[in-house]
Protein backbone atom coordinates (compact mmCIF):
# COMPACT_ATOMS: atom_id res chain seq x y z
CA UNK A 1 0.00 0.00 0.00
CA UNK A 2 1.28 3.47 -0.84
CA UNK A 3 1.34 5.97 1.41
CA UNK A 4 -0.40 9.60 0.51
CA UNK A 5 2.83 11.36 -0.05
CA UNK A 6 4.64 8.02 -2.47
CA UNK A 7 1.48 7.88 -4.51
CA UNK A 8 1.00 11.63 -5.08
CA UNK A 9 4.83 11.62 -6.32
CA UNK A 10 4.05 8.63 -8.44
CA UNK A 11 0.93 9.99 -9.59
CA UNK A 12 2.67 13.62 -10.09
CA UNK A 13 5.36 11.67 -12.17
CA UNK A 14 2.64 10.04 -13.94
CA UNK A 15 0.99 13.55 -14.98
CA UNK A 16 4.16 14.66 -16.02
CA UNK A 17 6.07 11.57 -17.77
CA UNK A 18 4.08 11.37 -21.53
CA UNK A 19 5.22 7.75 -21.27
CA UNK A 20 3.86 6.69 -17.61
CA UNK A 21 0.24 8.63 -18.81
CA UNK A 22 0.44 6.62 -22.58
CA UNK A 23 0.74 3.02 -20.29
CA UNK A 24 -1.80 4.24 -18.02
CA UNK A 25 -3.96 4.53 -21.34
CA UNK A 26 -3.26 1.43 -23.01
CA UNK A 27 -3.71 -0.45 -19.74
CA UNK A 28 -7.46 0.76 -19.33
CA UNK A 29 -8.60 1.75 -23.16
CA UNK A 30 -10.46 -1.39 -24.16
CA UNK A 31 -12.43 -1.50 -20.75
CA UNK A 32 -13.52 2.27 -20.75
CA UNK A 33 -13.89 1.84 -24.96
CA UNK A 34 -15.41 -1.11 -24.62
CA UNK A 35 -18.36 0.29 -21.62
CA UNK A 36 -18.97 2.54 -23.91
CA UNK A 37 -19.19 1.15 -27.11
CA UNK A 38 -21.40 -1.91 -25.54
CA UNK A 39 -23.76 0.87 -24.01
CA UNK A 40 -24.01 3.40 -27.11
CA UNK A 41 -23.52 1.02 -30.23
CA UNK A 42 -21.13 3.42 -31.84
CA UNK A 43 -17.64 3.07 -32.13
CA UNK A 44 -16.92 6.17 -33.18
CA UNK A 45 -18.70 8.14 -30.47
CA UNK A 46 -17.57 5.73 -28.02
CA UNK A 47 -13.81 6.08 -28.77
CA UNK A 48 -14.61 10.17 -28.87
CA UNK A 49 -16.35 9.67 -25.02
CA UNK A 50 -12.95 7.05 -23.86
CA UNK A 51 -11.15 10.33 -24.56
CA UNK A 52 -12.74 12.45 -22.72
CA UNK A 53 -12.18 10.56 -19.81
CA UNK A 54 -8.55 10.12 -20.11
CA UNK A 55 -8.32 13.72 -20.47
CA UNK A 56 -10.36 13.60 -17.29
CA UNK A 57 -8.32 10.97 -15.94
CA UNK A 58 -4.54 13.28 -16.94
CA UNK A 59 -6.15 16.55 -14.40
CA UNK A 60 -7.64 14.07 -11.97
CA UNK A 61 -4.57 12.03 -11.51
CA UNK A 62 -2.58 13.80 -8.81
CA UNK A 63 -5.54 13.01 -7.02
CA UNK A 64 -5.31 9.38 -7.29
CA UNK A 65 -3.49 7.66 -4.72
CA UNK A 66 -3.17 4.00 -6.16
CA UNK A 67 -3.54 1.50 -9.42
CA UNK A 68 -6.86 0.56 -7.77
CA UNK A 69 -7.99 4.03 -7.21
CA UNK A 70 -7.36 4.66 -10.67
CA UNK A 71 -9.61 1.43 -11.74
CA UNK A 72 -12.87 2.57 -9.69
CA UNK A 73 -12.55 5.93 -10.68
CA UNK A 74 -12.14 5.05 -14.98
CA UNK A 75 -15.27 2.53 -13.83
CA UNK A 76 -17.38 5.38 -11.96
CA UNK A 77 -16.78 8.48 -14.56
CA UNK A 78 -16.94 6.35 -17.66
CA UNK A 79 -20.26 4.92 -16.23
CA UNK A 80 -22.02 8.49 -15.34
CA UNK A 81 -20.46 9.73 -18.50
CA UNK A 82 -22.30 7.32 -20.55
CA UNK A 83 -25.35 7.75 -18.38
CA UNK A 84 -25.18 11.15 -18.49
CA UNK A 85 -24.79 11.02 -22.48
CA UNK A 86 -27.85 9.14 -22.88
CA UNK A 87 -29.96 11.24 -21.05
CA UNK A 88 -29.25 14.64 -22.79
CA UNK A 89 -28.96 12.84 -25.97
CA UNK A 90 -31.96 14.88 -27.49
CA UNK A 91 -31.98 13.20 -30.90
CA UNK A 92 -32.16 9.89 -29.82
CA UNK A 93 -35.48 9.24 -28.60
CA UNK A 94 -35.75 6.48 -26.22
CA UNK A 95 -37.99 3.64 -26.15
CA UNK A 96 -38.69 0.86 -24.14
CA UNK A 97 -36.92 -2.53 -25.00
CA UNK A 98 -40.88 -4.09 -25.35
CA UNK A 99 -40.80 -2.01 -28.49
CA UNK A 100 -37.53 -2.50 -29.88
CA UNK A 101 -37.77 -4.71 -33.47
CA UNK A 102 -37.63 -8.47 -32.75
CA UNK A 103 -33.66 -9.17 -34.23
CA UNK A 104 -33.24 -11.21 -37.02
CA UNK A 105 -33.76 -14.97 -35.88
CA UNK A 106 -30.04 -16.25 -35.45
CA UNK A 107 -29.33 -20.21 -35.74
CA UNK A 108 -27.81 -22.59 -33.25
CA UNK A 109 -24.43 -22.57 -34.57
CA UNK A 110 -24.12 -18.95 -35.59
CA UNK A 111 -22.86 -17.45 -32.24
CA UNK A 112 -21.47 -14.34 -33.96
CA UNK A 113 -25.15 -13.53 -34.60
CA UNK A 114 -26.54 -14.05 -31.64
CA UNK A 115 -23.46 -12.12 -29.81
CA UNK A 116 -24.58 -9.39 -31.23
CA UNK A 117 -28.02 -9.53 -31.09
CA UNK A 118 -26.85 -9.60 -27.55
CA UNK A 119 -25.27 -6.71 -27.64
CA UNK A 120 -28.86 -5.43 -29.11
CA UNK A 121 -30.65 -6.02 -26.19
CA UNK A 122 -28.38 -4.60 -23.99
CA UNK A 123 -28.43 -1.62 -25.72
CA UNK A 124 -31.49 -0.70 -25.84
CA UNK A 125 -32.11 -1.41 -21.95
CA UNK A 126 -32.90 1.48 -19.68
CA UNK A 127 -29.57 3.52 -18.71
CA UNK A 128 -29.07 2.21 -15.33
CA UNK A 129 -30.14 -0.74 -16.31
CA UNK A 130 -27.69 -0.82 -19.39
CA UNK A 131 -24.89 -0.06 -17.24
CA UNK A 132 -25.41 -2.55 -14.72
CA UNK A 133 -25.84 -5.68 -17.29
CA UNK A 134 -22.30 -4.04 -18.78
CA UNK A 135 -20.08 -4.11 -15.29
CA UNK A 136 -21.74 -7.67 -14.23
CA UNK A 137 -20.92 -9.54 -17.58
CA UNK A 138 -18.16 -7.37 -19.10
CA UNK A 139 -15.93 -6.36 -16.12
CA UNK A 140 -17.11 -9.34 -14.60
CA UNK A 141 -18.26 -7.63 -10.92
CA UNK A 142 -20.47 -8.84 -8.70
CA UNK A 143 -22.89 -7.00 -7.23
CA UNK A 144 -21.62 -5.43 -4.46
CA UNK A 145 -19.01 -4.13 -6.85
CA UNK A 146 -21.11 -3.02 -9.09
CA UNK A 147 -23.10 -0.84 -6.17
CA UNK A 148 -19.82 0.25 -4.77
CA UNK A 149 -18.86 1.05 -8.47
CA UNK A 150 -22.38 3.28 -9.17
CA UNK A 151 -23.11 4.52 -5.57
CA UNK A 152 -26.42 2.41 -6.28
CA UNK A 153 -28.22 0.05 -3.57
CA UNK A 154 -27.42 -3.34 -4.04
CA UNK A 155 -31.05 -4.19 -4.06
CA UNK A 156 -31.66 -2.26 -6.85
CA UNK A 157 -28.69 -4.12 -8.65
CA UNK A 158 -29.76 -7.31 -7.71
CA UNK A 159 -33.50 -6.26 -9.03
CA UNK A 160 -32.07 -4.16 -12.66
CA UNK A 161 -29.74 -7.59 -13.46
CA UNK A 162 -33.12 -9.98 -12.57
CA UNK A 163 -35.42 -7.84 -14.96
CA UNK A 164 -32.78 -7.57 -17.74
CA UNK A 165 -32.18 -11.00 -18.02
CA UNK A 166 -35.60 -11.98 -17.90
CA UNK A 167 -36.45 -9.54 -20.77
CA UNK A 168 -33.58 -10.71 -22.75
CA UNK A 169 -34.72 -14.41 -22.28
CA UNK A 170 -38.29 -13.42 -23.02
CA UNK A 171 -36.71 -11.84 -26.11
CA UNK A 172 -34.62 -14.45 -27.18
CA UNK A 173 -37.42 -17.32 -26.36
CA UNK A 174 -39.34 -15.27 -28.77
CA UNK A 175 -37.08 -16.34 -31.91
CA UNK A 176 -37.30 -19.81 -33.05
CA UNK A 177 -33.93 -21.84 -32.48
CA UNK A 178 -33.27 -19.92 -29.53
CA UNK A 179 -33.46 -21.86 -26.00
CA UNK A 180 -32.49 -19.96 -23.58
CA UNK B 1 -27.34 -22.44 -24.02
CA UNK B 2 -26.25 -20.54 -20.83
CA UNK B 3 -27.49 -16.69 -20.67
CA UNK B 4 -24.69 -15.71 -18.63
CA UNK B 5 -21.87 -17.22 -20.46
CA UNK B 6 -23.48 -16.43 -24.25
CA UNK B 7 -23.55 -12.63 -22.45
CA UNK B 8 -20.11 -12.62 -21.20
CA UNK B 9 -18.71 -13.56 -24.66
CA UNK B 10 -21.19 -10.93 -26.05
CA UNK B 11 -20.11 -8.10 -24.19
CA UNK B 12 -16.20 -9.14 -23.83
CA UNK B 13 -13.58 -6.25 -24.13
CA UNK B 14 -12.31 -5.08 -27.36
CA UNK B 15 -9.79 -2.21 -28.03
CA UNK B 16 -10.71 0.93 -29.63
CA UNK B 17 -8.65 1.50 -33.65
CA UNK B 18 -5.52 1.40 -34.15
CA UNK B 19 -3.93 4.87 -32.74
CA UNK B 20 -6.42 5.25 -29.70
CA UNK B 21 -3.33 6.08 -27.44
CA UNK B 22 -1.53 8.25 -29.55
CA UNK B 23 -4.61 10.62 -30.20
CA UNK B 24 -5.30 10.78 -26.35
CA UNK B 25 -1.53 11.85 -25.88
CA UNK B 26 -2.02 14.37 -28.76
CA UNK B 27 -5.17 15.88 -26.88
CA UNK B 28 -3.56 15.96 -23.76
CA UNK B 29 -0.58 18.15 -25.16
CA UNK B 30 -3.03 20.35 -26.06
CA UNK B 31 -4.78 20.24 -22.83
CA UNK B 32 -1.27 20.34 -21.46
CA UNK B 33 -0.41 23.40 -23.98
CA UNK B 34 -3.71 25.25 -22.79
CA UNK B 35 -2.81 24.82 -19.03
CA UNK B 36 0.15 27.02 -19.12
CA UNK B 37 -0.63 30.59 -19.98
CA UNK B 38 -2.28 29.85 -16.40
CA UNK B 39 0.73 28.84 -14.92
CA UNK B 40 2.53 32.01 -16.96
CA UNK B 41 0.03 34.10 -15.53
CA UNK B 42 0.92 33.42 -12.37
CA UNK B 43 4.89 34.37 -12.87
CA UNK B 44 3.90 38.14 -13.43
CA UNK B 45 1.90 37.88 -10.40
CA UNK B 46 4.76 36.72 -8.12
CA UNK B 47 6.99 39.43 -9.97
CA UNK B 48 4.61 42.22 -8.96
CA UNK B 49 4.44 40.87 -5.37
CA UNK B 50 7.69 41.27 -5.22
CA UNK B 51 8.20 44.34 -6.70
CA UNK B 52 5.80 46.00 -4.43
CA UNK B 53 7.09 44.26 -1.44
CA UNK B 54 10.67 46.31 -2.34
CA UNK B 55 9.65 49.28 -2.87
CA UNK B 56 7.60 49.02 0.51
CA UNK B 57 10.52 48.20 2.17
CA UNK B 58 12.63 50.68 0.56
CA UNK B 59 9.74 53.66 1.45
CA UNK B 60 9.97 52.71 5.00
CA UNK B 61 14.47 52.83 4.80
CA UNK B 62 14.18 56.12 2.93
CA UNK B 63 11.73 57.75 5.57
CA UNK B 64 14.19 56.24 8.69
CA UNK B 65 16.82 57.66 6.94
CA UNK B 66 14.58 61.43 6.70
CA UNK B 67 13.67 61.02 10.39
CA UNK B 68 17.53 60.20 11.37
CA UNK B 69 18.64 63.26 9.70
CA UNK B 70 15.90 65.44 11.02
CA UNK B 71 16.62 64.84 14.35
CA UNK B 72 20.13 65.53 14.19
CA UNK B 73 19.72 68.59 12.12
CA UNK B 74 17.32 69.19 14.82
CA UNK B 75 20.06 68.62 17.47
CA UNK B 76 22.66 70.71 15.97
CA UNK B 77 20.32 73.69 15.11
CA UNK B 78 19.59 72.94 19.55
CA UNK B 79 23.39 73.47 20.23
CA UNK B 80 24.00 76.34 17.42
CA UNK B 81 21.39 78.54 19.47
CA UNK B 82 22.35 77.21 23.10
CA UNK B 83 26.06 79.29 21.93
CA UNK B 84 24.38 81.52 20.61
CA UNK B 85 22.47 81.98 24.04
CA UNK B 86 25.68 82.17 25.61
CA UNK B 87 27.63 84.27 23.93
CA UNK B 88 24.47 86.68 24.14
CA UNK B 89 25.02 86.19 28.06
CA UNK B 90 28.34 86.74 28.16
CA UNK B 91 28.77 90.00 26.04
CA UNK B 92 25.87 90.75 28.59
CA UNK B 93 27.75 90.02 31.56
CA UNK B 94 30.79 91.77 29.97
CA UNK B 95 28.89 94.95 30.07
CA UNK B 96 27.67 95.06 33.36
CA UNK B 97 30.73 94.72 34.86
CA UNK B 98 32.44 97.33 32.70
CA UNK B 99 29.81 99.83 33.78
CA UNK B 100 30.42 99.14 37.72
CA UNK B 101 33.94 99.30 37.45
Amino acid sequence: MLTQAVAANVSEAMTDDPDQFAELVREHQAMVFSMACRYLRNPALAEEIAQDVFLQLYRKLPALESPDHVLHWLRWVTAHRLIDHSRQEKRRPQSPLEDAPEPAAPSRDADPLLADMLRELVAALPENARVVMILRYQEDLDPMDIAQALDMPIATVKSHLQRSLAILRDKLSRRKGVGV
Amino acid sequence: MNLDDELRAALQREDPSPGFTQRVLAARMVAHAQSKPARKAAVPRLFWATAMAAMLVIGLAGLSEYRQKKAERAGHEAVLALRIAAEKLNMARDKVVRREN
